[in-house]
């Protein structure tokens, strides 16, 4: 009897633990979300401070060099890319309202569509209006974003702070974690943080490479369509590429939306689609049999799973993370059961 | 006056200590190419641990990723589950330097005999450093190389009398019969 009492007490104190750490985890989502995307730009960057090293740099020296030229690229690009980005879409807003000019426009695009699609010749598509919301609701979450700007401030100047550091001293953390590991199993952790660091590595910065190659196809194929924002637009589809089937989608989706609200042209929509069906081709058939290891492929249901369960708690950065993270805890599971396995049978 | 010469003192004894762990690793052959300052990065990158008396630093089957020196203390390597003494290692000496380059079962155990100080040199630190300072980590594996040469020489020489000895064994013996 004493023992089944002790036995609950335990498990409630368990679950109270779980459910503090949970909570915890919780109330700080954000700093986790900017700390994970540290490690992973970290990590990313890893082989390049590496490199630096071989080539007579010490860590800090190599450090500094990437982050200078990081730091210009983002700056750079901020500057040049980001102003008049806002002014168009400002512009846009104010332009969307009763102007018969975009009256015209969205009747011919529900001309466009009813042609096509033979079966909603008799709806009313009433596009303008699904649109105001739409742009109303936008800027509305644009605005609650502005207003948020303290955090985004925190977070401009916390990532690179962790960047930095996770660069620079990550092999020292490491090597200060592991020192902590007792004697018994100093050995067998020493050896699945090696190949958990092999494993990782090689996964994301194949992902990355995937998400990049796809991000600069698409970038010179809009600009070479005449498409605005073509870099921009070229980002948001290397990101969102990482999500199987919805990714590539909303990355052309972003597309014919740009060409569709600066008035271009029927042929032009249809060459943005045959583009981005061009890039995912390349993509399926030439970069992620090269790129992407085998033993990560995740099963497209289990990664919409983690995408959901990602933007419940973290929002849309937890959504693009919830990929590489879903893949990180695949190859740390697989590594810790080998590496278990292994030492078992002796 | 006392806490200045309280003060020298500690210092001095950090200074030694320092020193000691240096010269032990240079006293070991596949760093024995190293420079001072290759010696000192080193110091810097190996895994320094502790062991009470009669505990286990690795176990014989169990997978090595690499070599332990003795800083001070002293070591038992132990063949079998009877725990034959194979040797008996104190401070300056090494063992486990094979599983640098292969990943294999450890073929003894080790175990230390007293409180002792080893450094661990692993399978990762040494590639580590043949990507970031592929000099220092060439001397090293130079040094490793010529080891391992200089032991497949005299296994070969102990090899050759051994069949030498099996040939004249079984011509003795058939000629008794």
């Amino acid at each position: 009897m004493d023992y089944t009492v002790k036995t609950i007490l335990k498990l409630l104190l368990t679950l109270l633990i779980l459910a503090a750490l949970g909570w915890l985890f919780y109330q700080i989502s954000s700093l986790i979300t900017i700390l994970v995307i540290s490690a992973l730009i970290a990590y990313i960057l890893d082989p390049l401070a590496t490199h630096l090293e071989y080539r007579g740099f010490n860590r800090f020296q190599a450090t500094a060099s990437i982050f200078l030229v990081l730091s210009a690229l983002v700056i750079g690009f901020a500057a040049f890319y980001l102003p008049p980005m806002v002014v168009d879409l400002m512009a846009f807003q104010q332009r969307f309202g009763d102007n018969e000019a975009t009256a015209g426009l969205f009747t011919g695009i529900e001309k466009f569509i009813k042609d096509s699609i033979p079966f909603l010749e008799n709806h009313e598509l009433n596009l303008q209006t699904r649109a105001l919301e739409f742009m109303s609701s936008a800027s509305a979450s644009l605005y609650a974003a502005a207003a948020d700007a303290l955090s985004w401030i925190a977070t401009a100047v916390i990532m690179p702070f962790a960047v930095f550091f996770l660069l620079k001293d990550g092999r020292k953390l490491q090597k200060n974690l592991i020192s902590l590991v007792p004697n018994r199993h100093f050995e067998m952790i020493l050896s699945l943080n090696q190949k958990l660091n092999d494993q990782l590595g090689g996964y994301l910065r194949g992902q990355f490479l995937e998400s990049a190659i796809v991000a600069v196809l698409s970038a010179i194929a809009m600009t070479i369509l005449g498409v605005p924002y073509a870099v921009f637009i070229g980002i948001f589809a290397g990101l969102l590429n990482m999500i199987p089937y919805v990714g590539p989608f909303s990355g052309g989706s972003l597309a014919v939306l740009v060409v569709l609200l600066h008035g271009g042209t029927a042929e032009l929509i249809v060459s943005v689609i045959i583009a981005f069906a061009i890039i995912q081709f390349i993509d399926n058939m030439i970069l992620q049999p090269l790129v992407i290891a085998k033993s990560v492929d995740l099963h497209p249901l289990l990664v919409i799973i983690a995408i959901l369960i990602g933007g419940q708690f973290f929002g849309i950065l937890g959504m693009l993370l919830a990929v590489p993270v879903t893949g990180m805890i695949k190859v740390i599971t697989i590594e810790i059961y080998n590496t278990i396995l292994k030492y078992q049978n002796l | 006056m006392a806490e200045d010469l309280f003060w020298s003192n500690i210092f001095r004894r950090v200074e030694k200590t320092e020193l000691s762990t240096r010269d032990v690793l240079k006293t070991v052959p596949i760093f024995s190419d190293l420079t001072k300052r290759e010696l000192k990065y080193l110091e810097r990158i190996l895994h320094k641990r502790t062991y009470r008396a009669d505990e286990v630093v690795f176990r014989e089957n169990e997978p090595g990723v690499g070599m332990y020196i003795i800083v001070s203390g002293k070591v038992n390597i132990l063949l079998g589950k009877e725990h034959k003494l194979l040797a008996l290692l104190s401070k300056g000496d090494f063992f486990g330097e094979m599983a640098l380059l292969l990943e294999s079962p450890r073929t003894a155990t080790a175990q230390a005999t007293e409180a002792t100080e080893l450094m661990g040199f692993f399978q990762p630190d040494l590639f580590h450093l043949l990507e970031t300072r592929p000099k220092t980590g060439n001397k090293i594996l130079h040094r490793l190389a010529q080891m391992l040469a200089e032991r497949l020489k005299q296994l070969n020489i102990e090899n050759r009398q051994l069949k030498l000895r099996l040939t004249q064994f079984t011509a003795e013996s058939g000629t008794t019969r």
